[in-house]
């Protein structure tokens, strides 16, 4: 039940960032909400969280996305594994160390959902747009996974015993 | 063992997601419809969601236009001479109140052509450029129809739902849209390259057109129908080595300030 409902607001903020871009004359940057939950699902919780976590982000994101069937969840689920292999290396002790590590994760992501398109399909149409727009995105999904961060550790101190 | 169950898992995942991405049919085919009922479950979410954003947005505009009012007036009283100029700007708004009318005339007059749909959401990845109408199959929306607004082109439904449709926009990298130039009739293919300016491609040095053409659609795609405007010619580059110049054009339509938009139903 506590997971549905982490997931659930995870799930309401990115139908919100839907709706909200939709009216704010912000271009540049999009923040990734899925990726603070995926990275905290890995590193604080179970992997079958971190797992849930990717399959659901991925394909909310495809629903509200013109993305190509399967690139979301590619990517999502592409991170996940990574985040697992190096999760014995990786050490994360507070919001910034999160915060870095996914801005880290949204440059990743756009770079595999490159490699996915060029190697699948030999396109190289989305590559501009895609680097143009990755450091900006995993600027503002720092920021914002600063916040998601307090959420989830007063949620998870409140609801949730330690993994 | 968990973990390693997990690993697996996730890996299927992977293999799967990569076949999907690839177009084997018999992937996406059940994919497709596991997606269109999530998007039933997301699309009135959406919904709700933008009204009170809506409400916010709209509030927000009153307050700044407010503002702009009042700026206006202080200047009006310093300046008297723009008076003629805010007079043209009148003229200008009397002009597209003209225009308004008539396209809503002619949706009235021709009801069973068109289709208004509110704008509810917009893509969330930024690498791709659409949006999301409050409009879907229970309305008569079906993949490809053109998505129109007084000003010009949108762009085309790509994915329809009960009650919601993608719509995907002339400035995405996928799109692309014949059109010629009015009046001289030079054709070409307008592309999206994922920012505010397109590239129209296709057009040959020596063929005629300049900046300042206006483009409208040239309806040879098969998706949009001949005479919908587009945009305008700004740069047009013909140093470039080849045989076809290389030319901006900037869309009539401002696609961060959609509230409503006209679907247009095919025959």
């Amino acid at each position: 039940m506590r997971r549905i409902i982490c997931l659930a607001f995870g799930v309401f903020l990115t139908v919100c960032e839907s709706s909200l871009f939709s009216f704010l004359p912000i271009e540049l940057a999009k923040p990734d909400i899925g990726v603070s939950f995926i990275i905290y699902g890995v590193f604080f919780l179970t992997p079958l969280d971190g797992l849930i976590a990717a399959v659901l982000f991925g394909f909310t994101q495809e629903v509200l996305s013109n993305g190509p069937p399967g690139a979301m969840l590619f990517t999502n689920v592409g991170l996940l594994l990574s985040c697992l292999f190096v999760k014995s290396r990786l050490y994360i002790e507070s919001r910034y160390t999160f915060s870095l590590v996914c801005a880290a994760s949204v440059l990743f992501e756009s770079l595999l959902f490159l490699a996915l398109s060029l190697l699948s399909k030999g396109e190289t149409r989305d590559i501009f747009n895609v680097l143009l727009y990755a450091v900006p995105d995993a600027i503002v999904t720092a920021f914002v996974a600063l916040f998601m961060f307090s959420f989830l550790e007063r949620f998870r101190a409140r609801y949730w015993s330690r993994a | 063992m968990k973990g390693t169950l997990v690993i697996i898992t996730a890996i299927l995942i992977l293999a799967f997601s990569f076949l999907l991405f690839t177009d084997i049919t018999v992937v996406q085919r059940g994919y497709t419809k596991t997606k269109f009922y999530l998007t039933d479950g997301i699309g009135p979410a959406l919904k709700v969601m933008s009204t009170p954003v809506r409400f916010v947005d709209e509030l927000l505009d009153n307050y700044i236009n407010l503002i702009d009012v009042k700026k206006r007036n202080g200047e009006l009283k310093k300046r008297l001479e723009t008076m003629e100029l805010e007079n043209q700007k009148i003229t200008e708004l009397e002009k597209e109140n003209e225009r308004l009318k008539g396209l809503l005339g002619m949706v009235e007059q021709r009801p069973d052509e068109m289709i208004a749909a509110r704008v509810t959401g917009e893509d969330v990845m930024n690498w791709f450029k659409c949006i999301i109408i409050d409009k879907g199959k229970s309305a008569g929306v079906k993949e490809k129809m053109p998505v129109v607004t007084p000003a010009g082109v949108v762009g085309q439904a790509v994915e329809v739902s009960r009650w919601h449709t993608k719509v995907m926009i002339i400035n995405d990298t996928n799109s692309e849209v014949d059109v010629y130039t009015t009046g001289k009739h030079t054709r070409g293919i307008v592309e999206g390259t994922g920012q505010t300016i397109l590239k129209m491609k296709y057009v040959l040095k020596n063929d005629d057109i300049e900046v300042g053409d206006r483009l409208i659609t040239s309806g040879k795609d098969s998706i949009y129908p001949e005479g919908l405007a587009l945009g305008i010619v700004i740069n047009i580059n013909k140093t470039r080595p080849g045989l076809f110049s290389d030319i901006d054009v900037m869309p009539f339509n401002n696609f961060k300030k959609l509230d409503e938009v006209l679907v247009v139903k095919k025959g």
